[in-house]
């Protein structure tokens, strides 16, 4: 029997086929590109002269704000997300009644039935400012409120398309932890904070990771839901990108866009994951300590 | 990038023509060969695709597949081609010319589409490209209601490959409630933007429309390749629109209007019409037409060089321009579909606000075709200047 089983990478292959064709093929021949140049008016894109010439285009003031501007909001909104993101999903895994989980798992995942454009455009009507929203706050006495086609309004509809990806790897990552380390914990000494801190959150980590991951990368590409509600202040640089390949129909410029873009994406992940390490040092510091003086 | 070319143009205008198709026959071959060497598209086939049998009047085939801008036709219009004639539609929509083009260059003659819309300025750059299909006029008798003043546009003076399908134009809708004045020009847009509708302005998402208010306003040819011009529509966007900016949108009829999310929008005739009606109150509500130019853009009607149903597609083209259905069209659409006669019949209909749908010859007069040339990377730069600057 044993004999005759598949290999074990059999398995991961439909995946890697999958990968190869629909991932990396597209972004091999977006890299490609981005080394060619826009033949003439009604070209897109060519490949006979190789040069590094586009990515030196890339490299305007313009691209530099845009790009500034679409980090501020990529990182706000992941940290927004962890924020509010993380309480939930403790609540759900460690505080809520266990029959409770099922209920509450579907909830965070409801708004997904629905097309994550439409559900910003939703926001839209909701957020103008002759609303029924507006008119509400108006009618009980508040202010008239003008938040959309702000930073704020591109913040709420960032937060409110991105939290279900941020809890619902923290929630795994807290439900995994269990029960029985934390009464260990207790029955060890250390009370409810220092459980959280010392137990709880630490082995947690991986999750968090994957949830600010989860989020802040799909957000740096993202400009849909930036523009519907930010307009003028929600311009991303994902926009800039599209406009080459669309409008302006030059291919290898915006293929060297979107090459800068997931180099930078790599880097500042590199850079968070970094300082996540160096934040924790201190406690798995801590750890060492408490182990070693529990082997004595 | 100009730096980096090896094709720049300074050539009069009557050469133009031959210099375009000259260059575009080199993007072409230039493409094809980028393409080739991708490993995706390696099995490349004659660029433009395979030739559609020819249409002669024969029987026509049991379906159609249409590929035209979003919610472009009146459903009832559609459904009566069907029941009359057979073939059943399929209806798929694109949100820009590039968009269309792109998917039909992929696809290399094999996208399926019959119809196709395409807006006036790209119908060179579609032809060049051998992506559209000759028509047989003989097919498409009904071309004679269609009014000569919308045909023989300079990119198909003879219509070989494109009819009228609608036309419209650029100008603005401002909030009385908020600007009290009457405004009547691109000046007047441009002072209000900077007055009371500072940060509740919007403009047209698309880089020729946003210049073009400037060129509009300063008696500029639209179609300009001059870089000191180009560079004077730049500082001052940048500088005296951009702060004032609160969206790029380009159908505020759609939302903006009626939701009243903005005091000052630069639209589209029939979109800002819809707009207006669609509004709880449509009294607060200007309409001006650009002034003292502006543009006149056509969508037209066109058969995909490898449309697989070329029989239904000239028996659909010959159906559509029938005058039955121009009004059912012009109130689903609010655009002048350039038939003869249609005004009358619009009036006959009880149509609202049809003076911003048909235009006074003087008006006509001053609205200018553009044309896709090689000012538009520079027009792309602008937009996005534009777009860092307004969300800075």
């Amino acid at each position: 029997m044993r004999n005759r089983r598949l290999p074990g990478f059999a398995l991961a292959l439909p995946a890697w086929a999958w990968l190869a064709v629909f991932f990396i093929a597209p972004v091999g021949v977006v890299f490609w590109y981005s080394f060619g140049y826009k033949p003439g008016l009604f070209g897109t894109h060519a490949n006979d002269r190789l040069s590094f010439d586009r990515y030196l285009e890339v490299l305007t003031p313009t691209f530099f704000d845009t790009f500034v501007a679409t980090m501020w909001i990529a990182l706000a909104g992941t940290a927004l997300c962890l924020v509010i993101g993380g309480p939930v999903a403790y609540w759900m895994a460690v505080k809520a009644p266990p029959s409770w989980r099922g209920l509450l798992l579907a909830l965070v995942l409801v708004p997904f039935w629905t097309n994550f454009l439409v559900r910003t455009i939703g926001w839209q009507v909701i957020l103008a400012p002759e609303g029924w929203a507006s008119q509400a706050a108006q009618a009980i006495g508040l202010p008239a409120f003008d938040i959309l086609y702000t930073r704020a309004a591109v913040l709420l509809g960032v937060v409110y398309n991105y939290l279900p990806l941020m809890i619902l790897p923290l929630y795994v990552a807290f439900d995994r932890v269990g029960e029985p380390l934390r009464e260990a914990s207790r029955d060890l000494g250390a009370n409810r904070l220092r459980t959280f801190w010392r137990v709880t959150l630490p082995l947690a980590r991986p999750g968090i990771i994957v949830g600010v991951l989860l989020v802040y990368i799909p957000l740096m590409g993202d400009y849909i839901t930036a523009t519907v509600l930010g307009g003028a202040k929600g311009n991303m640089v994902g926009q800039m990108v599209a406009a080459q390949f669309q409008t302006a129909q030059n291919w290898a410029l915006g293929s060297a866009m979107a090459v800068t873009l997931i180099i930078v994406i790599v880097l500042s992940a590199s850079v968070v994951g970094a300082l996540l390490w160096l934040v924790s040092w201190p406690l798995r510091r801590a750890h060492r300590v408490m182990l070693t003086e529990a082997s004595r | 990038m100009n730096a980096n070319n090896d094709v720049r143009i300074l050539a009069s205008r009557a050469s133009a023509p031959l210099v375009r198709r000259e260059l575009s026959r080199r993007g072409f071959l230039a493409v094809a060969a980028g393409a080739g060497t991708t490993m995706l598209l390696a099995a490349c086939t004659t660029p433009g695709g395979s030739p559609a049998p020819a249409a002669t009047g024969g029987t026509l085939e049991n379906a159609l597949s249409i590929y035209t801008w979003g919610d472009y036709d009146a459903p009832e219009v559609l459904e009566a081609f069907t029941s009359e004639k057979g073939p059943r539609i399929t209806l798929d929509s694109y949100g820009s010319n590039e968009e269309m083009i792109a998917k039909l260059v992929a696809a290399k003659g094999t996208s399926g589409y019959d119809i196709i819309v395409p807006t006036g300025v790209f119908i060179p750059q579609l032809i060049e490209n051998g992506l559209l299909y000759k028509l047989n006029r003989d097919l498409i008798p009904n071309i004679q209601h269609v009014d000569d003043a919308y045909l023989g546009r300079v990119w198909d003076p003879n219509n070989d490959y494109s009819i009228c399908k609608a036309w419209g134009t650029t100008g603005f809708v401002y909030d009385k409630t908020v600007i009290t004045r009457e405004l009547k020009t691109w000046d007047d847009f441009f002072d209000a933007a900077k007055n009371e509708a500072s940060g509740r302005t919007s403009v047209l998402d698309d880089p020729v429309e946003i210049t073009g208010i400037y060129y509009w306003a300063n008696g500029i040819d639209w179609d300009t390749t001059d870089p000191a011009e180009i560079d004077a529509a730049e500082k001052f966007l940048l500088e005296e629109l951009a702060p004032h900016i609160a969206a790029f949108d380009s159908y505020p009829g759609g939302a903006a209007i009626p939701q009243a999310t903005h005091a000052l929008m630069q639209s589209w005739n029939g979109d800002a019409r819809l707009g207006i009606m669609n509004s709880p109150e449509p009294e607060r509500w200007q309409w001006v037409l650009g002034s003292p130019a502006t543009e006149l853009w056509m969508d037209n009607w066109a058969i995909s060089a490898s449309a697989p149903h070329p029989e239904a597609a000239h028996a659909f083209l010959n159906f559509v321009l029938d005058p039955e259905y121009a009004v059912a069209q012009i109130d689903y659409i609010g655009y002048h579909t350039g038939a003869k006669g249609i005004e009358q019949m619009a009036e006959e209909a009880g149509l609202g606000m049809l003076d911003m749908v048909f235009f006074t010859p003087e008006q006509l007069a001053t609205m200018q075709d553009g044309e896709i040339n090689e000012a538009q990377e520079r027009n792309v730069e602008i937009w996005n200047k534009l777009k860092a600057a307004a969300g800075a």
